[in-house]
């Protein structure tokens, strides 16, 4: 029913090459074929925002792309975030602030955060409500996420200063 | 071993509690941030196959035949279910009321859209999607019922032919002398409302993985579940099965808000794995299965209410009329949340007497299960409209209003007529709170210029109680049995001091495994990151119910001290035959046995632990060695409910008052919530950041009610509200900052003082917003009575107006 088909692509900075079936989600790629299943799935649909990765620095819902469309991209996923035991900055803020309670959609956030403040850290109210308003939580009702994005922006500010 | 369970924080063994009442960074995050921790779809067992089921199009439909022969054929394919395996190796599921229970799979006749009809499993979830395709259904369509007032009727369509009426239960409860203070009233306000189907929708869907065993018929089943001994009795019960048989291991679940649902999926991914010779089943359910035909769905109620108001503006009656579209079966407990208002029927109130006249029906939608609060939010937003009226008819401001018939806080433990005792409070400092923080002279004040603009200003005050520490003798009205809900702990220190604390349940969101590293870390001078807390599956956990209706920050500190004092005593033997001294001299104090009188002799924990467990040549010899004990906490003095449904249920009473300002626009009857002010008291905090956290996520769930979510149907129980481009969760654009203040009462009969505060602010959010779009439309002399107050409603009724 399905064919496979060649891909190339980097993720987290590796070069992955392999063969896969023409249908398969990207998401479903990076979680079941190559094992990165930090990055979650919520609606399979493209309206939560919870797979949501970066697709050449760019928030990309992976739910909504197939495998073979990572073709020469750059894809990077929350386990791209840390470094060793340390964590980025925009989780030690996620954790400062209780931004996260299952934890379930944070994975979503945080990359969405990371493509705002690599480009912008200093960013306003307005800005931030923008990115996260393209993905929903359902346990925090938002006040700590919209406080962690704002310690993480001083935080990338102070460190890029 | 009789244990006493300290009740403030002062009898912790610290001189200063340096972590329970802080809000300290949680021990579950790093491995949550980093991706790291295990979802149930993060999981891969060798020999592994993937589930998908085919469901039904119809509401009612006669299935008249189904052919599976191409889907079998399929490469890829190792097992398909129909109903008639589920008739051979299963039972109905139980429900509530009782006999409402139907199989995990329709077997002759689907009774709504989305009941499963059959099942694959196949090596990848690609090809066993490809399969349910090739599988051919003969349906001979039946007529449906959605309305449950159509339901009742003599010529309706039968949901369950078998039980002859839609009506699963009708009957009136009669508490104090209702008939009496309804005809002495000075004022009876009595209205109708319309709280429409709504849900949990955690962000994860439901999953599991389900192991048979065919040589000693057990079941191994993983999943992301709440309630894993509920879980695991409910499948034995399916499958007519020893619960020990049956071994639940939960994962950590992105959510669940009561409304994970999971049993078909469960029950059908067994029976596939017993169709595939054991190999495991995965099944994660997809977004669309679980708005359609999950554990979403709750609350489908139509409400006629009334209140009796004395010369004095005391509201001395409540009479609720309830119809509660249940769906089509009762085995998705949706009737409990019918039970559950018993609690805290009349609020905060000092209300005399109540009248519960309670239908529940079947119709042909999806059945009903539980959601965060479990029934009361309807109820409140009845009670809180009704009151609102009265203080109107008064001419009353709603806050002065709500103040003068409040419970006083020298009157607790107070009993209300559905028969519940409340622990403690103190409503009336609950309401200088929040009107102090909400600058609410102010509010209204500048509510008068925005009217005088022309615009639709409004403020709403509520105020409600949060029923916690939930108890099965709640929901007797409906059949459910038994009183106490146990929960059980193991803590173990080693041979070098580190402390492992054994539960029975899964990380959920709520901070628990936290909150049990402040309470040991406290309880013997450690720090929280040298707790391990662990999580063991129901055949290995002491009795365990896990989260749910605002109990295992309580149970689960009860539980955890209670096992730390049997710790302690154990120790303060060894120390005292150590020390040639008596037991009654040696005394525990941050992290290090001391004894009275004698400075110096001193014994940190690890030492003692590593004395029991490799110095036996110095034990006395009648001392149990193990540093390690497990305690069952449950909730003391509860009541085997009477006739009428009265019992003492849940513990603890939480109390909160909510001040919000909102502006509704003329043009598209869009509201804005301007301001959100809210002040609560559930007891002593044990983690404010953790209680802040779930207030904040309750305020925008009952925002989500208020304003945003409803599950629609068609009149042929047809869903209309099947992705989230339909069904409207709340973003950052809707919930705005919610500014909090905190009143600390504690409660005289819990650990610490503690109580439930999980479902708290959805109790008060939609009655509070309700309250204030009512004001808001005041000019135009309208009013709302339907919750969610979409802008088609309110635009439809302030074009009513304006015509």
């Amino acid at each position: 029913m399905s064919a496979l088909v060649p891909v190339k692509c980097h993720v987290n900075g590796r070069v992955v090459e392999t063969m896969v079936d023409a249908r398969m989600t990207l998401a479903d790629f990076l979680r079941h074929e190559l094992g990165l299943t930090g990055t979650h799935v919520g609606c399979e649909h493209g309206v939560c925002g919870i797979c949501n990765i970066l697709v050449d620095g760019q928030t990309t819902r992976s739910c909504l792309m197939l495998a073979v469309q990572a073709e020469g991209h750059e894809i990077r996923t929350v386990e791209s975030l840390s470094d060793g035991d340390k964590l980025h900055p925009i989780q030690e803020a996620f954790m400062e602030e209780h931004g996260l309670q299952c934890g379930f959609c944070t994975a979503g956030f945080m990359m969405a955060i990371c493509d705002l403040l690599e480009n912008n850290t200093n960013p306003s109210e307005d800005e931030i409500k923008d990115v996260l308003g393209g993905q929903v939580c359902r346990c925090t009702g938002y006040n700590t996420i919209l406080r962690a994005v704002k310690n993480a922006a001083a935080k990338m500010g102070s460190a890029g200063a | 071993m009789a244990v006493r369970i300290p009740n403030t924080l002062n009898e912790l063994p610290a001189s200063q509690p340096r972590f329970v009442g802080r809000g300290i960074r949680r021990v579950e995050d790093a491995s949550l941030l980093t991706g790291r921790t295990p979802f149930i779809d993060d999981v891969v067992l060798p020999q592994m196959l993937h589930c998908a089921i085919l469901k039904s199009p119809f509401a009612h439909a006669r299935i008249s035949s189904i052919d599976t022969k191409e889907a079998e054929a399929l490469p890829g394919v190792v097992a398909v279910l129909t109903g008639e395996d589920v008739l051979r190796w299963s039972y109905p599921a139980q429900s509530a009321p009782e006999g409402w229970g139907s199989h995990c799979m329709a077997t002759d006749v689907t009774r709504f859209v989305g009941e499963p009809v059959a099942a694959v499993a196949a090596t990848s979830r690609y090809v066993a999607e490809d399969a349910i395709e090739l599988i051919f259904v003969d349906y001979e369509p039946l007529e449906a019922v959605a309305d449950p007032f159509e339901a009742m009727n003599s010529d309706s369509p039968l949901v369950m032919e078998d039980q002859g009426s839609n009506v699963m239960m009708d009957r009136v409860f009669n508490w104090g002398e209702v008939d009496q203070v309804f005809s002495d009233a000075e004022h009876v306000v009595r209205e109708k409302f319309r709280w429409h189907r709504m849900g949990a929708n955690p962000t994860e869907t439901f999953g599991c993985i389900a192991e048979w065993s065919p040589l000693d018929l057990s079941i191994t089943l993983r999943g992301s579940i709440q309630s894993p001994s509920m879980f695991a009795l409910g499948r034995a019960s399916t499958f007519g099965l020893p619960p020990n048989k049956v071994n639940v291991i939960s994962h950590p679940h992105g959510g669940s808000f009561g409304g994970k649902g999971g049993s078909r999926g469960s029950d059908i991914t067994c029976m596939l794995s017993r169709k595939a010779d054991g190999r495991p089943v995965k099944w994660i359910e997809d977004r669309i299965e679980y708005l359609t035909s999950g554990g979403s769905q709750a609350w489908d109620r139509h409400y006629e209410a009334a209140i009796a108001v004395d010369a004095d503006g005391i509201v001395q009656g409540l009479d609720v009329q309830l119809v509660d579209d249940i769906g089509a079966t009762g085995d998705m407990y949706g009737a409990i949340c019918a039970a559950k208002p018993l609690a805290a029927f009349t609020g905060p109130y000092t209300i005399q007497a109540a009248r519960y006249d309670l239908k529940l029906v079947a119709t042909n939608k999806l059945p009903s299960g539980p959601y965060r609060g479990m029934g009361p939010p309807p109820h409140f937003f009845v009670l809180e409209q009704l009151m609102d009226r009265a203080a109107r008819l008064r001419g009353e401001d709603p806050s002065e209003f709500r103040r003068k018939n409040f419970i006083r806080s020298d009157q607790f433990p107070y009993t209300i007529p559905s028969g519940n005792e409340y622990d403690s409070g103190n409503y009336g400092e609950v309401l200088d709170r929040v009107l102090e923080l909400s600058d609410y002279t102010e509010m209204r004040a500048n509510q008068v210029k925005a009217r005088e603009e022309g615009r639709l200003v409004g403020v709403g005050v509520a105020s409600a109680i949060e029923p916690g520490v939930f108890d099965w003798n709640a929901y007797a009205i409906v059949g459910m049995q038994g009183t106490g809900v146990p929960e059980g702990a193991t803590v173990g220190i080693d041979v070098m001091g580190g402390v492992t604390v054994r539960v029975g349940f899964a990380l959920e969101g709520q901070g628990q495994y936290t909150l049990v590293s402040q309470l040991v870390s406290d309880f013997f001078g450690v720090v929280p990151e040298a707790v391990q807390v662990v999580q063991l599956d129901t055949q290995s956990a002491p009795p365990s119910f896990g989260p749910g209706g605002s109990r295992l920050g309580v149970s689960i500190t009860g539980a955890v001290l209670g096992a730390c004092e049997k710790i302690k005593e154990k120790m303060i033997r060894v120390v005292a035959s150590l020390m040639q001294c008596e037991p009654e001299q040696v005394r525990l104090l941050d992290g290090k046995f001391g004894v009275e009188g004698v400075p110096g002799a001193e014994m940190t924990v690890p030492e003692v632990a590593g004395t029991m467990l490799a110095r036996s040549d110095l034990l006395p010899p009648d001392v149990d060695p193990a540093p390690v004990a497990t305690h069952v906490w449950t909730a003391a003095g509860r009541t085997e409910p009477d006739e009428e449904g009265r019992a003492k249920s849940y513990l603890t009473a939480a109390h909160a008052v909510h001040v919000v300002q909102v502006e509704v626009d003329r043009a598209t009857g869009m509201v804005e919530i301007q301001r959100y002010c809210l002040a609560d008291d559930c007891g002593t905090r044990l983690n404010p950041a953790t209680v802040e956290g779930q207030t904040d996520g309750s305020v925008a769930q009952g925002i989500g009610a208020a304003l945003l979510e409803e599950y629609a149907y068609d009149e042929d129980a047809q869903p209309l509200t099947t992705s989230f481009m339909d069904y409207l969760l709340p973003t950052v654009f809707e919930v705005p900052e919610i500014e909090k203040v905190a009143v600390v009462t504690p409660s005289p009969f819990t650990p610490l003082g503690a109580k439930g505060c999980g479902e708290g602010a959805i109790h008060t959010t939609p009655a509070a917003i309700m309250c204030a779009i009512n004001d808001a439309l005041l000019p135009l002399g309208v009013q709302t009575t339907e919750v969610p107050a979409s802008p088609r409603r309110l635009w439809k009724l302030i074009q009513e107006a304006q015509s």
